[in-house]
């Protein structure tokens, strides 16, 4: 294993530095681009479904394009309990706080964090 | 194409898809995250035997490995189509372009990225549809590219290496025949 | 082996550093209440969950508590105090009502009478969710009593008195941008340097957001197409007042025609120039109380109270044409299509 990192040649040295330090930068980035908030937006099909409190303990049935997921909301974490899809993806994610979960068979996003309007802080009228 | 090479295709086809159902038994942290072990059998396949030979491969791996997981012509079959070929595009177009600059761990570095910006790009026009999502999980998913293709790159220069050497043990063993 | 060394310190140091930046920072909540026969929405920009969470606490218990001594159907508010009291005799009030109180008749004064808080008379003979309007009969009877001129305030006895019997105050027109300047009081008090309180559409902005940004704020089209929340225009806030006066809050259509809550205190009808108005200045008590009246006075006599007053405002007319104020133009953004 030494001798093949030795092996590596100095475009590849540089090449997985600018990787790493992209992608901590995206990381970082998209850390203070979606700071912690409390909507949980729930789209189907790329249309905005529900948006829900993340500080209300809630259990709801969304209808996705192929089949029924159950969401569960509690103690400010958001997790896909059930999902009528084969690879239970979605499911085995668990709980989150912050970020998304996505449930490809069902065309289901649920972001937590960002507003449904999200350049909007506040509507008048 | 020379018989040597279709069987040459269908032993590495093989480890690939080995390598590839394996990796679906394995537990991973995050769900959607693969370690692509399969790709150090395109990159050896890349390098020794050239580009062809790694695209039928890829070919070959996502096919037969999505028929055997059920999801030919599935969403995730899209996904896995799309990151592969894009994946041993850029690899064999960088290498054929540059030979000497990148080793096989740069090749893997830029085999996993293009692997990934073409399952995330795919992801996005075929099903997510939300932006925000998409650059929300893609410095996750290419730092985690990088490392792992890392990893496979160091593997498949040991691998080469080997079968480099075997093959000049067997030249020798038959020149001394 | 020296190089490998020296990229896994780097790597290291990026983690760390990338780590330790997403720790200790400021951060946006916020919650919604219903209070105020409303929606009240507080957003704050602080370190920790726990005080952000204990400042909008305080802060909602403050605006529930001012909400109820001014609520007009509510037998045990202050001001029910004052109008059943009305040509009788005054009545103390706390401070905060009399403050209202007080503010209310200067936007009538300076509006030469196109916002009045004694509407409250005619105001109570509209029933919009029961389609229901006054006759003839009944506004020539209540119209009399609306004249903010008759409301004698003592400063220093903290009374208020209503010089008529019958007479009514109604603060529906003021309360709610009152309410949020108290909001935003209350958080400062409780520490929170930055933030965005939100009654029904009266909003007040403080501080930055976290990235540094102004707070953005969307101005609801006043005829939706469809899609819920549809805004006509957007604008960017620092430390200002934003409310609107629009003819789609509450409303029925009757004989092709649009009965809504913006009543003329000189008729009694609703006033028909506009479709929405828009005030932005310091405070909300200012942009609460004079977004009725520019509504009631029509864009071209609306834009030059606004003027003479020192506010902005954002008016869409009847025929949906945007007029705006000068100083706003280059704060506001208009969407696409209008």
């Amino acid at each position: 294993m030494k001798k093949a990192i030795r092996n590596t040649t100095i475009a590849d040295r540089i090449l997985f530095l600018l990787l790493i330090v992209t992608s901590i930068a995206g990381l970082v980035y998209t850390r203070e681009a979606f700071s912690l908030g409390s909507d949980v937006l729930v789209e189907v099909n790329g249309k905005p479904v529900y948006t829900l409190a993340l500080d209300v303990n809630t259990e709801i049935s969304i209808e996705g394009t192929d089949g029924r997921t159950v969401l569960e909301i509690k103690n400010n974490k958001v997790r896909m309990r059930e999902a009528d899809c084969s690879n239970q993806t979605c499911v085995k994610q668990g709980w989150i706080s912050k970020g998304t979960i996505v449930c490809l068979p069902n065309n289901i996003v649920v972001i937590v964090g960002s507003r449904s309007k999200k350049d909007i802080d506040a509507i008048t009228g | 194409m020379p018989l040597q090479d279709k069987y040459r295709i269908a032993i590495l086809s093989a480890y690939a898809l080995a390598l590839h159902g394996f990796e679906a038994l394995l537990p991973s942290p995050v769900p959607w995250l693969r370690f692509g072990i399969s790709n150090i059998i395109t990159l050896t396949a890349l390098v020794m035997f050239g580009f062809r030979t790694a695209m039928m491969i890829t070919l070959i791996r996502v096919v037969l490995g999505s028929i055997f997981s059920g999801t030919f012509l599935g969403p995730a079959f899209m996904l896995s189509l799309g990151g592969g070929l894009a994946g041993t595009i850029a690899m064999g177009a960088v290498l054929s372009i540059s030979r000497n600059i990148f080793g096989p761990v740069g090749l893997s570095l830029i085999g996993a990225f293009f692997h990934n910006a073409a399952q995330l790009f795919f992801a996005y026009l075929l099903f997510i549809r939300r932006i925000e999502a998409v650059l929300f999980i893609s410095p996750v998913i290419l730092l985690i590219g990088t490392l792992t293709g890392f990893a496979n790159g160091l593997v498949a220069d040991i691998l080469i290496k080997n079968l480099l050497k075997n093959e000049q043990d067997s030249i020798q063993n038959v020149a001394r025949a | 082996m020296n190089a490998l060394r020296n990229i896994s310190l780097l790597i290291l140091i990026l983690l760390t550093s990338a780590l330790s930046c997403s720790f200790g920072k400021a951060s946006v909540f916020s919650k919604t209440m219903p209070l105020m026969d409303t929606m009240v929405s507080i957003t704050v920009v602080a370190d920790s969950k726990e005080a952000a969470e204990s400042a909008m606490q305080r802060t909602f218990a403050e605006i529930g508590r001012f909400g109820e001594l001014i609520n007009f159907y509510s037998e045990n508010s202050e001001l029910a105090g004052i109008n059943r009291n009305a040509g009788m005799h005054a009545v103390k009030v706390s401070p905060e009502s009399l403050d209202v109180i007080e503010q209310a008749v200067i936007a009538a004064e300076k509006s030469g009478g196109a916002f009045d808080p004694t509407i409250g008379p005619v105001v109570r003979l509209w029933d919009f969710p029961n389609r229901r309007k006054p006759t003839e009969f009944e506004l020539a009877q209540a119209l009399p009593l609306v004249n903010y001129k008759d409301i004698l305030i003592d400063r220093a006895a903290f009374t208020v008195f209503l010089k008529r019997k019958g007479m009514m105050i109604d603060l529906g027109g003021i309360a709610k941008g009152y309410a949020a300047d108290l909001a935003v009081e209350s958080l400062k008090k409780e520490g929170i340097r930055s933030g965005l309180v939100s009654i029904a559409g009266d909003i007040r902005t403080f501080g930055v957001k976290p990235d540094k940004g102004l707070w953005v704020i969307g101005i609801k089209n006043p005829r939706q197409t469809g899609e819920r929340d549809e805004i006509i225009a957007r604008i960017r806030l620092g430390d200002k007042a934003i409310s609107t006066a629009g003819d789609y809050e509450r409303f029925f259509l009757s004989e092709g025609k649009r009965y809504h809550h913006l009543l003329d205190p000189k008729s009694g009808y609703p006033a028909e120039l506009c479709r929405s108005v828009s005030v932005i200045a310091e405070k909300g008590v200012i942009t609460d109380g004079f977004d009725n009246a520019i509504f009631i006075l029509g864009p071209e006599k609306g834009l030059k109270l606004a003027k003479e007053i020192g506010v902005d405002a954002i008016i869409i007319d009847g025929s949906g044409t945007i007029h705006m104020t000068d100083a706003i133009k280059d704060k506001i953004t208009i969407e696409k299509g209008h």
